[in-house]
């Protein structure tokens, strides 16, 4: 994986349309297809659905790489959005079952990568390291429900099934898992002000 | 109402995020993202909060993803010009090129055309040494590529020679190579824009040609027409 910087300028390239954008939106399928591509296998858990949702999501890139604000947002996390949500579309769309089982025992920390990144500002390196230390304090199933949430794009209804949970109790772990994660990330930015 | 205002703002960025989102809601909340600017803000700011994926859910797409894109995009409209790239091959042919020299060993062919041919055009490539002489038969029916080194294709890739019309245009492929040094028969209607102005460079193709019927490898070897 190339640099958040060297994704920008490809990004920026891409948007220019000129002469070479076709060479940078290469470069940019060539740097973080295979992430995206994972990102999709894991929400819609079959490779040709998985396979759509790549081709859409760079579709959608090619078209909004203009939108893209290069002093607000991450990259890569701009465009694995932009792949979840329509990976998301897709399953709404698919009845597709899921009954595969889940190992949530260091799923965390197989799933994300917790360090800072080389050119990471050291606001987003501590931040990364608050949002891991946050999500240890949840109560277990308030982490679970946002983990498979985020990880495999389930809905408040594939949670209530696959935890076989009323659907009220899966929102509620929703919820307040979320709400737990906000106030204690922005108790530790209070701490450092 | 506007959804800025709106005391569930935070916890609705965290499900949209999350992706539990869904539906109408869903659809409310993206409309409120392109219309009000302080929703896009603050959406950005729990963004900014998001992990970032590990390296370990990589998995590499099949490799007919990519050129399914670049059919379906059209992105050739947006390449740059091969013409114009070959003043400029320079710079990115020469690692491309490189071993490929190396590999075949540096003895030295003398340039010496057959008496019937004339030459038309030097191809120059990567480093001084390294030409190729392009010569036309005296009934324009053959041309003949003679290269300073001999250059072989490796076995996943072959040469192939364009033609760029003095006129402008798309470059037309004469011929698919293995080796820099070769005899071709060339059909009437190329032969034709065999003209002063006109030039000839070498690509490095996929073995068998380019997939797309245009130049798709760096260019190796480039230069004009000169009789």
């Amino acid at each position: 994986m190339r640099s958040d910087a060297d994704i920008k300028r490809l990004l920026l390239a891409t948007a220019a349309r000129g002469e070479g954008a076709a060479e940078a939106f290469e470069g940019l399928y060539k740097a973080c297809s295979p992430l995206l591509f994972g990102i999709a296998q894991r929400i819609v858990r079959r490779r040709e659905l998985a396979e759509e949702v790549l081709h859409d999501g760079f579709t959608r890139i090619w078209a909004a790489a203009g939108r893209f604000d290069p002093l607000a947002e991450q990259p890569v996390a701009w465009m694995a959005a932009i792949v979840r949500n329509r990976a998301l579309d897709l399953m709404a769309s698919h009845d597709v079952s899921r009954v595969d089982s889940y190992p949530e025992e260091d799923e965390l920390d197989r799933l994300f990568d917790w360090s800072p990144a080389a050119d990471d500002s050291v606001d987003a390196g501590r931040a990364s390291r608050w949002l891991r230390d946050c999500l240890g304090e949840l109560r277990p199933q308030e982490r679970q429900a946002l983990v498979l949430a985020y990880d495999r794009g389930m809905s408040h209804s594939d949670l209530a099934a696959h935890l076989a949970q009323p659907l009220g109790t899966v929102k509620t772990w929703v919820r307040r898992g979320l709400a737990n994660l906000r106030s204690c990330v922005e108790e530790c930015m209070g701490a450092v002000r | 109402m506007k959804l800025a205002r709106d005391p569930n703002l935070d916890a609705l960025c965290g499900e949209y995020l999350l992706g539990t989102l869904r539906g109408a809601a869903r659809r409310r909340f993206e409309r409120a993202l392109r219309e009000e600017p302080l929703v896009a803000a603050r959406l950005r700011h729990w963004q900014g909060l998001a992990p970032r994926y590990s390296a370990m859910i990589e998995t590499p797409p099949p490799a007919s993803a990519w050129p399914r894109l670049e059919r379906e995009l059209g992105l050739s409209r947006y390449r740059t010009p091969w013409h114009r790239r070959v003043s400029l091959w320079r710079g990115w042919a020469i690692a491309a090129t490189a071993a490929a020299l190396l590999a075949v060993g540096l003895q030295i062919v003398p340039l010496k055309p057959t008496s019937s041919f004339a030459e038309i055009a030097q191809l120059s490539g990567p480093g001084d040494a390294a030409r190729i002489s392009a010569a036309l038969s005296a009934d324009r029916r053959t041309l003949e590529l003679r290269a300073t080194r001999p250059v072989l294709a490796g076995p996943s890739q072959s040469y192939e020679l364009w033609l760029i019309p003095a006129e402008g245009g798309a470059p037309v492929s004469l011929a698919v190579l293995g080796s820099l040094d070769a005899k071709l028969a060339l059909p009437a209607a190329q032969a034709a824009r065999l003209t002063r102005g006109a030039k000839l460079a070498v690509s490095v193709e996929p073995a068998g040609g380019s997939p797309t019927g245009a130049p798709t490898g760096p260019v190796l070897f480039a230069g004009a027409i000169e009789v």
